[in-house]
């Protein structure tokens, strides 16, 4: 099937945060308890109950000042580190390209939290028994498999958020990104994220990361010490085997001979 | 015909499980402390349940035991009786401790004749070229040295990812869990070697017991730890 994604266009944001409301809405994710910091942008932070925020940025000075909206969410990249490390499979890939959730699956271990280099994924819960839970954006995937479009793109105003085929999608982005003389993130980020942007600068300037990367402690634990481990296991099991094998048959040879 | 009288006494399930334990009125000597033996059982049971519940978190086929997170908490019951117990039993007995610690360390010429003579040993049972040993032979002793490292470093990693996880850099936690699967393996091959040679491999059927009742029998240990034995025959017991 084809990819789905999102597209948002940071120049058509105006930052009402419809999308925040929605979604907490449709997932029914209660309110985190915030304080003003003496900006707009609210919350500061994704949290196990914020899935998506508008990220408030300043650049430059008055008179020249500009004001830069970034939607701030799981990427739902195709190398995904979240899926990579989740022992559970609760982070997986959706044949439509997303990364989907089974939070029932979910063993609360964290690992997705510090694998993730856009830093979205988080968990709530426990402590000290670690029984917490995993959270994140799930691009409505109950949604858009029942043909609705995710509820963040569904009540945005200004058409600052599409939802669509990735294809599609990313051709519309960067006629876009032409158009106003910005660029397209996503396109090629972590083997190409399932959120498309059309920024008006760099997007370090957005704060995104200008080139994510699965971390290398989850490439090297992931793609050599695993597959080291079972070597390990195996020649043990076949070394301890082939000694009880011979060393039975040596041994009860010589005690016959005694 | 063969009458029931004449039937030899089946043996015992366990000791056709384990090996049998020295022979009745066999000469045994007294080989660990009560104090050592509840200390190595109380550790095994918890290592069991730490390596099951862990292995949940590393095969992703076994996932299933994972999920909902209730064999994480079992893993963290298992990991403070484990190191609570250690702990206990070190300021209970800290002289004997610090003494048994120590035996890893010491390192001769014989172990390295051990070295050299082990593999006939193993594998064909050829006793001739073998050092005499200690109270643990240098086997043992390179089984400690793993148990005293890997252990520290699972209990050292363990710890980063309960309590540090929100301090500590998220790179920083992916080494820890990285470490700690790696001392998973480490301890996964060593634990399965520990149990075959002292309970499987064909030589040391029985010494099981050893760790059961505390006794093994003299010429035991006579052949195997004999500069121990010597020791504890002439400082006359």
């Amino acid at each position: 099937m084809a990819d789905k994604a999102i597209l948002f266009d940071a120049s058509k944001c105006t930052a009402c945060r419809g999308c925040q409301v929605a979604c907490k809405q449709w997932n029914d994710l209660p309110a985190d308890d915030t304080t003003n910091k003496g900006t707009y942008e609210n919350p500061l932070d994704l949290t196990a109950n914020t899935w998506v925020r508008i990220k408030f940025t300043e650049v430059g000075d008055l008179p020249d000042l500009r004001w830069l909206f970034t939607r701030i969410s799981c990427m739902h990249c195709t190398d995904a580190g979240c899926v990579q490390v989740c022992p559970t499979d609760a982070l997986y890939h959706h044949e439509d390209g997303f990364v989907a959730y089974d939070r029932d699956k979910c063993s609360g271990c964290g690992y997705c939290v510090e694998a993730c280099p856009f830093n979205v994924p988080r968990s709530g819960g426990n402590k000290i028994t670690g029984m917490r839970k995993a959270n994140k954006c799930t691009m409505c995937q109950d949604r858009i498999t029942n043909g609705e479009t995710p509820a963040c793109v569904k009540t945005c105003p200004t058409g600052a958020l599409k939802f669509g085929g990735r294809a599609e999608l990313l051709a519309e982005a960067k006629s876009r990104a032409n158009e106003i003389g910005g660029r397209v993130y996503g396109e090629a980020e972590m083997d190409g994220l399932h959120v498309l942007y059309v920024l008006a600068d760099k997007p370090e300037v957005y704060g995104l990361p200008a080139a994510p990367k699965v971390p290398a402690s989850v490439t090297v634990w992931q793609d050599v010490l695993k597959p080291v481990g079972w070597g390990v296991a195996a020649l043990t099991a076949l070394g301890l085997g082939l000694n009880y094998v011979v060393a039975k048959r040596k041994i009860k040879i010589e005690s016959e001979g005694k | 015909m063969a009458t029931a009288k004449s039937k030899p006494k089946a043996t015992p399930f366990l000791y056709r499980l384990f090996g049998a334990p020295p022979a009745p009125g066999e000469e045994v000597v007294e080989r660990y402390s009560k104090s050592v033996r509840v200390l190595h059982w109380v550790n095994a049971v918890a290592w069991v349940v730490l390596f099951v519940t862990g292995f949940f978190f590393v095969v992703n086929q076994f996932g299933a035991g994972a999920q909902g997170g209730i064999s994480g908490v079992f893993h963290r019951i298992a990991a403070v009786v484990m190191v609570g117990w250690a702990v206990m039993y070190f300021l209970g007995n800290p002289k004997t401790a610090i003494e048994g610690i120590r035996e890893a360390f010491k390192w001769g010429k014989d172990d390295l004749g051990w070295l050299k003579a082990a593999p006939a040993y193993y594998i064909l049972g050829e006793e001739g070229a073998m050092p005499p040993q200690e109270h643990m032979n240098t086997g043992q002793k390179m089984w400690w040295l793993v148990v005293l490292g890997a252990g520290s470093l699972m209990i050292i990693t363990g710890a980063l990812m309960w309590f540090f996880k929100d301090i500590i850099s998220a790179d920083a936690f992916i080494w820890s869990v990285f470490f700690h699967q790696a001392g998973f393996i480490i301890l996964f091959a060593f634990s399965l070697l520990h149990v075959y040679l002292s309970v499987v491999h064909p030589l040391m059927r029985g010494v099981f017991w050893s760790m059961w009742n505390g006794k093994i029998s003299a010429k035991y240990a006579e052949s195997h730890h004999k500069k121990w034995y010597d020791r504890i025959k002439k400082n006359g017991k």
